[in-house]
């Protein structure tokens, strides 16, 4: 038997003294814990099944797509892809992002509410626009994440392929990425901010994703009803389609034909970006109204 | 002088037509502070005032000589918060919370995993850090609550009714939790209409009631009565009338005398009236009172 003899000593409580990061601080760890909260890290597993999935489908037909691209260039250095190129894929990306704001926006949201954990902000160093801002900065960086990602991809994997080399496709087809950024945006923002406004008000998760949804795709339906009715002003219905005002933006950058219920009516593309903004300034001034009382 | 830990001066907040405190006037020591009143007294709405979380109607408030209105985030740099009400992510683990509690207060990363494990640690927590929130007992949240509200050394911490919901041992753990944050050189606030917890780990009071301040002082200072209480075994008119004869003023109660004299030191009374009664004494010793008699004595929404 040891004859050695230990003591257990209660080292109690010790002040902090070190660093402090402040304001800024605060804000990164929101952003922080909104990108994993919104992806289900450090969550239940069942958790991480929506969001993970719906990555997946955003990022694997690029994956897929570039793959199959160079297998056929071994029989045919010369061909197309036949796949489209990045405003087709903007295009599938968009109906993805909208997909995942329904969800991801109540689950940063409305849980803070929920569990009451917007005392705990209420007492950091922080203000209602502080969160606001890093809650938002949050959803949109882990979107951006997964459609910038695919592009690139198909960016980079595209010009290996190229003909002409890959630093000539690369400088060649930069303004493609300007593109898709510019696109993204407008996704982002135009699917993004009712998403947060629904968020904003509604009390459960999911009652507020099935809202968005419905208000996404019922705005459409009400969009094209207008566009086939003749009184006067009925036009102005159109302008309602918030599902359609991104996809008119994607059509815009990439000079693609339109298609969509606000240009039928005879607006303009830039009408859908007024639109988009419009939204959105009126989603950060009701979420700063909604939120002032409680941060 | 040392600074007052919180001020008011000729504070006012309304919610809407509601007044809910009118023309406060306070300065408070450091410390441990008891705010008590009953439910609607104006307890949460003067915490949230401190925390900047409302702006005061009229007048203004100072938390460690900071006007929150002014300076919101010096405000929140220096302090905590225990809500009343659930404050915790059900689906995250206690370590994970208490460190971005830590995070949102400008800890860095590294030093707020550190520091999460040891206020878990301290609050009774250490072997269940790694189990969801949502699967704690009542208890284990409160102590949760508690840990995210000084995992980053706050100057001041705000408990809201940190005992409620609480059984009985996990009462006396919560109280014997708080008592010790002043050991830590933390200034403590907790509010709650339980005056007996105030009663045991607060020095100083701050009674409302209706929106207004009843009292505010130390403890100490509100539970003397300068009474004294003789309690014999026999009948004690005649010790009383002798009292009353020398001065003292006095009441009866069964065969108990409350003896108070405002010329002689009642003790000093009492000792040489009894020298020469020969009546058989049982006890004798100052006679206090608590927080809940001062409380329901001048308390008006009580009358």
């Amino acid at each position: 038997m040891s004859d050695q003899t230990g003591a257990v000593f209660d080292l109690g409580y010790k002040p902090y003294e070190g660093t402090r990061l402040g304001r800024s601080g605060a804000i990164r760890a929101i952003i922080k814990d909104g990108m994993r909260r919104v992806m289900g890290i450090r969550r239940k597993a069942r958790r991480k099944v929506y969001p993970w999935t719906l990555v997946a489908f955003a990022v694997l037909p690029a994956v897929v797509f570039v793959g199959l691209a160079f297998f056929l260039s071994t029989f045919s250095p010369d061909a197309e892809s036949p796949f489209g190129g990045h405003a087709e894929y903007m295009g599938l990306t968009g109906a993805i992002v909208m997909l995942f704001f329904a969800l991801a926006a109540p689950e940063l949201l409305i849980s803070d509410r929920e569990e009451g954990v917007l005392s705990v902000y209420s007492s950091r160093p922080m203000t209602a626009w502080d969160y606001i801002a890093a809650r938002a900065g949050a959803l949109f960086a882990v979107v951006a994440s997964f459609v910038l990602f695919p592009n690139i991809l198909m960016y980079l994997g595209f010009a290996a392929l190229d003909a002409d080399g890959l630093g000539s496709a690369l400088v060649g087809n930069l303004g493609d990425m300007g593109k898709v950024i510019l696109t993204m945006t407008a996704y982002i923002v135009g699917y993004g901010a009712p998403a947060l406004l629904i968020s904003t008000y509604a009390k459960r998760t999911g009652p507020a994703a099935g809202i968005y949804l419905a208000i996404m795709f019922g705005s459409a339906g009400f969009a094209e009803a207008f566009q086939d009715v003749n009184f006067t002003g009925a036009r102005y219905g159109t302008l309602l389609s918030f599902l359609q005002h991104p996809e008119v933006i994607r059509s815009w950058v990439f000079g693609q034909t339109q298609t969509a219920a606000p240009i039928n009516a005879g607006f303009k593309p830039w009408a859908s970006l007024l639109v988009i903004v419009l939204v959105a300034v009126l989603t950060v001034i009701l979420m700063h109204r909604r939120y002032r009382d409680e941060l | 002088m040392e600074a007052p830990a919180l001020a008011a001066h000729g504070l006012g907040y309304a919610y809407g037509d509601f007044v809910a405190l009118h023309h406060l006037d306070l300065e408070v020591p450091p410390g441990r502070i008891g705010l008590v009143g009953a439910n609607g007294a104006g307890k949460t709405t003067l915490i949230k005032l401190l925390l900047g979380i409302l702006s005061p109607t009229v007048g203004s408030v100072q938390v460690l000589g900071i006007d929150p209105a002014k300076d919101l985030i010096k405000v929140r740099n220096r302090v905590g918060y225990m809500p009343e009400g659930d404050c915790l992510p059900l689906e995250q683990s206690a370590a994970d919370f208490v460190s971005y509690a830590a995070e949102l207060a400008g800890v860095p990363p590294r030093e707020s995993r550190q520091r999460a494990s040891d206020i878990l640690t301290m609050v009774g927590l250490h072997e269940e850090r790694f189990r969801y929130l949502g699967d704690f007992s009542t208890g284990m949240k409160q102590r949760a609550m508690l840990a995210q509200a000084i995992v980053h050394d706050p100057e001041i911490v705000f408990l809201d009714e940190p005992t409620a919901g609480l059984d009985p041992a996990g009462r006396e753990e919560m109280l014997d939790l708080i008592s010790r944050l002043g050991g830590f050189g933390i200034n403590v606030l907790v509010s709650s209409h339980v005056l007996p917890d105030i009663e045991r780990t607060c020095d100083w009071v701050v009674m409302l009631d209706g929106g207004q301040v009843l009292r505010n002082g130390p403890i100490s200072g509100l539970t003397e009565t300068g009474v004294v209480e003789i309690e014999l075994l026999e009948d004690p008119t005649a010790v009383a009338d002798e009292l009353r004869r020398l001065g003292g003023s006095v009441e009866l109660h069964g065969n108990s005398i409350y003896l108070a004299s405002d010329d002689h030191d009642p003790f000093v009374l009492a000792r040489d009236v009894l020298a020469t009664s020969g009546v058989t004494l049982r006890r004798m010793g100052p006679r206090s009172t608590t927080l809940e008699d001062i409380f329901l004595g001048e308390a008006p929404s009580n009358e």
